[in-house]
């Protein structure tokens, strides 16, 4: 038994929550301001973190996220006072906590990488998206491939630890460029791809045109030969397929998703950020909060709050866990909601393994990766 | 003491539904005493949830009333409540023979029905005093006139004596008491002679039994008798007899003329058949049984499985305690190779089929896949024997056949006239076989057809209410069975013949019927990891193939900490979508599926 059993490791998120421009394809609590509020920014969320201070007892610090939004906009400043508060906060932290910001190539002069690094961010994830200009305009975004590539030279110069986001099953996308793509980013020393398809929700500018008929979108039979192609391109170049929609060298896994993948707790700061506690075995709670900016800034506050029980923490155990190559421990999810993970689900289980979609290693239950493009049917029977 | 027959008024009341029956019974209770305010709160004649949702009574009951009439005496008025659909006919046409009047309730905004008319020819038949109540004239769109007028044409009765009242207010029902005591005539009966008492409602009672409601035609039953029930030559000892008043009431006799129930130690309600005469065991040598009796047979079956095999046990059991109340339901184990473990069900019709369905679903929380109705089917094999055949994927290599006869039902239709066009076009779709038309008011007109009952359960109802925008209404009666030139149409998923989505088809619609069912089934099925091929065979012959193509990506990109929640209420959404199907082999199988056939166009 683990002496120290009775500590949770529990992350942090926080969410900024503006961007130079809005992107037509995202649905994140996002929009464009003219003056960003940094400094009200940081003192908001330090003032909820010191609202939460009280749940945070006999937790662990185990990884910052700073995701938005464009937080590479914020004052590294600002951003140190928000990272030294939270550290300050919990009454322990793993060895190496891990910290990382997301960053859009624009934003990110050598003075900004350098103000990151002294606020204790040693990993960055960059919204690189595509390597292609066309393809970057048509996503509404601010740089192009020059500014991509220097952007990433600097911040491997900078983090050593960098992660890339690209997105395909783009229009008129080739498989072809798309690998040559990914080859570039390896060779600039990316250690870790986010490789997103582009993903039409409602109430996005691509969204609106998507339902005039005038946005072509990736047919799933174009999806789903890019995904099994990005497979085969990321593990040529030595990097490992570890969840549905990213890629790693070895040791080189993003800690901070990891440990969503395995059902940690999280605390979320920030407006619109989420966060998740347990309360024991068996019970937790999530909240959602004030979405608005402009009221988070003056108020704070929570938009919405959920009590999960065992059936939800056993639902959310296995949809989030059989994502990874790793699969679920199905014994400490077990135990994580107090109710055996089979009970009620005997028949679903019996008959997936038996097609193959799910395998049962000890106590490591994962749908092989091969399947993976039909892992939500899969899991919706679980359910 | 009994009452004297001279005080006896037995009668029921005739209405369609919706026109207030329930409500003019609550107040009828209200005026005579019977209840209170806080008692009439509940419709007290309809028993069970479904009843009151549908509006529909399936069980009939007797409830006693003691009313002081003008005249200052006291009658016993006996109100025999009667279901009131056409699926239970036979049911009406017992609760009726006990009766010696009706009310017929008509709804003044209204007007008169189809399925009245089938109760109020039952009523002239048995002979009954029939006097027509006008209702609803509390409301503002009340018009006496015109349906009094609709009376005489349409029924071609008399109305001598113009009965307005508001089940809703109580007026003119004190009016209606006294029509029924002036009006309908006391019973008749053999006072002193051997028992006969005519069963018109039996139901299961958990501590009792099966209970018997009864109707005394002849002489006197008492506690303690020993009867004898003549159709079943069964045997019993009466151990607790009562009236409803309406609250169940002890009696220890039930003199001539008067209705009550007895409990007799019964084990189910199908040693209790409606239209039973029951007597004393020592005089049934000596009484002749009362006229009318017939032993019900199912005329619709289904399969009913359950979606996890593991409610096999479960499904039983609780068909087993419909069964105890419900004599015309009948099911037996079936094994299909599609849906494995279940049970072949038969019903009175439609209805009592769906009825059932929602009653196993709903009180006993299972999950049913129902295969589509069928008829029964006389199969006449070359050696000379008869096979009734209830299941289509049961029926005899062709080659042993020599030909298949169909159940035909006699089906009356009543619309206005302007609607004569399109119900004729429907009926000869249906294989019909025009009857007659008449005219039974300057634009009413009764259009009768025989049609196959088969045809009847493929979406007839619901292809003659839109066509006729809502306006016909129909009753049927089975007119016997016809040879016809059918076929049985087979469904294979991915080479592998479904039996549970054979259909047994006329042989010159059989093509078109199997192309529109392939291609529905193409929809209705979903796309999973592997191609699905459909076909539509008969014999060994493909008539029709369609393919559900294989699904490429059912995958989320992302899934992160703030998408937790929503992502997981979309699977459980997803989950739920998933509930009513049935994995035959590798595909998944949704109900709607099974009941394709029956929302066809050929």
């Amino acid at each position: 038994m683990d002496p120290r059993a009775s500590v949770v490791d529990t992350s942090v998120y926080v969410h900024f929550p503006w961007c130079a421009r809005k992107c037509p394809y995202c649905d994140f609590a996002t929009r464009r301001v003219e003056v960003i509020p940094h400094r009200a920014y940081a003192d908001a969320v330090l003032r909820e973190l010191a609202e939460r201070r009280h749940v945070l007892e006999g937790r662990r610090l185990f990884s910052i996220f700073l995701g938005g939004g464009t937080p590479s906009l914020w004052d590294p400043a600002e951003v140190a006072r928000v990272l030294d508060g939270i550290r300050e906060a919990f009454p322990a932290s793993v060895d190496e906590v891990e910290i990382t910001a997301e960053a859009n190539p624009n934003s990110l002069s050598t003075a900004q990488l350098r103000g990151f690094r002294e606020a204790g961010v040693n990993r960055l994830s960059v919204g690189v998206q595509s390597l292609h200009d066309a393809q970057l305009r048509f996503l509404g975004r601010l740089h192009d491939r020059t500014q991509a590539l220097d952007a990433l030279e600097g911040a491997v110069a900078t983090f050593g630890r960098v992660s890339a986001d690209l997105m395909f099953g783009l229009p008129g996308q080739q498989a072809e460029a798309w690998s040559q793509d990914v080859s570039e980013l390896l060779s600039a020393g990316v250690e870790h791809v986010s490789a997103y398809a582009l993903t039409i929700e409602p109430g996005t500018q691509f969204g609106a045109l998507h339902r005039l008929g005038k946005l072509r979108v990736a047919t799933e039979e174009d999806y789903a030969a890019m995904f099994e192609r990005t497979r085969d391109v990321m593990e040529g170049h030595g990097l490992e397929h570890y969840e549905v929609s990213n890629y790693a060298r070895p040791g080189a896994r993003a800690r901070h998703n990891e440990h969503y993948w395995r059902g940690g707790d999280y605390l979320g700061l920030g407006a619109a950020a989420v966060g998740c506690l347990s309360e024991g075995s068996g019970r937790a709670f999530r909240y959602k909060n004030e979405v608005r900016d402009e009221r988070y800034l003056a108020a704070g506050g929570e938009s919405e709050r959920e009590t999960l029980g065992p059936d939800e923490i056993l639902r959310e155990g296995l949809m989030l866990g059989l994502r990874t190559g790793d699969g679920v421990d199905v014994e400490a999810l077990s135990a994580r909601a107090g109710q055996d993970w089979r009970r009620g689900r005997e028949k679903a289980v019996d008959a997936r393994l038996t097609r193959g979609d799910l395998v049962l290693d000890g106590s490591r239950l994962r749908v092989p990766p091969e399947r993976w493009l039909w892992l939500d049917g899969i899991v919706a029977d679980l359910f | 003491m009994s009452a004297p027959l001279s005080r006896i008024r037995n009668f029921s009341i005739i209405a369609h539904i919706d026109h207030g029956k329930s409500t003019l019974a609550d107040r009828i209770l209200d005026v005579t005493g019977a209840i209170t305010k806080r008692e009439q709160k509940q419709q007290l004649l309809d028993r069970m949830e479904l009843e009151q949702e549908r509006g529909i009574t399936i069980k009939a009951q007797g409830v006693r009333l003691a009313y002081t009439a003008d005249d200052g005496i006291e009658y016993q008025l006996n109100l025999i409540d009667t279901p009131g659909h056409v699926d239970f006919s036979y049911e009406v046409s017992r609760s009726l023979a006990a009766c010696e009047g009706a009310l017929l309730v008509v709804d003044a905004t209204q007007g008169v029905e189809a399925q009245t008319l089938a109760n109020v020819y039952l009523a002239l038949e048995n002979d009954l005093e029939i006097i027509p109540v006008f209702n609803k004239i509390d409301l503002p769109s009340a018009d006496v006139d015109r349906v009094i007028r609709e009376v005489r044409e349409v029924v071609g009765l008399d109305v001598e004596e113009v009965l307005a009242c508001s089940g809703k207010t109580g007026e003119g029902v004190k009016e209606v008491l006294e029509a029924i005591v002036r009006r309908i005539p006391p019973p008749k009966a053999n006072e002193e002679g051997p028992p006969r008492a005519l069963l018109f409602d039996s139901w299961y009672d958990a501590y009792r039994g099966a209970m018997c409601m009864v109707r005394m035609i002849d002489g006197t039953l008492r506690k303690g008798d020993k009867i004898r029930m003549m159709a079943t030559k069964a045997e019993y000892e009466i151990t607790e007899m009562g009236v409803y008043t309406p609250f169940p009431t002890s009696v220890d006799h039930l003199g001539p003329g008067e209705v009550g129930f007895f409990a007799a130690s019964i084990k189910s309600v199908h040693d209790t058949k409606v239209g039973d005469t029951i007597t004393l065991a020592r005089t049934a040598a000596e009484v002749e049984p009362l006229p009318g009796f017939k032993d019900v047979k199912p005329m619709v079956f289904c399969g009913i499985f359950p979606t996890d095999s593991d409610q096999y046990t479960d499904l039983r059991d609780a068909m087993d305690k419909l069964r105890l109340n419900d004599a015309a339901f009948f099911f037996e184990p079936e094994t299909s190779d599609a849906l494995g473990f279940g049970f072949r069900c038969g019903f009175l019709g439609l209805l009592h089929m769906e009825i059932v369905q929602e009653r196993l679903e709903r009180e006993y929380g299972l999950d049913l896949i129902t295969t589509a109705p069928s008829v029964v089917y006389h199969v006449y094999l070359n050696d000379g024997s008869m096979v009734e055949v209830e299941n289509p994927s049961r029926l005899p290599d062709p080659g042993l056949i020599d030909r298949i006869e169909e159940p035909y039902f006699t089906v009356s239709i009543h619309v206005p006239s302007s609607y004569v066009g399109p119900v004729i076009r429907l009926c000869q779709e249906r294989r019909g076989e025009q009857k007659g038309i008449a005219y039974s008011s300057t634009d009413r007109v009764v259009i009768t057809y025989a049609l196959p009952l088969a045809e009847v359960l493929f979406d007839f109802f619901d292809k003659l209410k839109s066509a006729t925008r809502g306006y016909a209404s129909m009753d049927y009666e089975l007119e016997g069975y016809r040879p016809n030139k059918l076929v049985r149409l087979d469904l294979l998923i991915n080479g592998d013949r479904v039996d549970a989505l054979s259909a047994i088809v006329h042989k010159d619609n059989a093509y078109p019927i199997g192309r529109a069912l392939a291609q529905k089934l193409k929809n209705l099925v979903p796309r999973q990891q592997y191609e699905v091929a459909i076909q539509a065979a008969i014999g060994s012959k493909i008539i029709a193939r369609e393919t559900v193509r294989a699904l490429r990506k059912d995958v989320t990109a992302k899934c992160y900490g703030g998408d937790i929640s929503r992502k997981r209420k979309l699977l459980e959404k997803q989950k739920a979508g998933k509930k009513r199907m049935k994995s035959v082999g590798k595909v998944d199988i949704p109900q709607e599926a099974f009941h394709a056939i029956l929302k066809v166009e050929s």
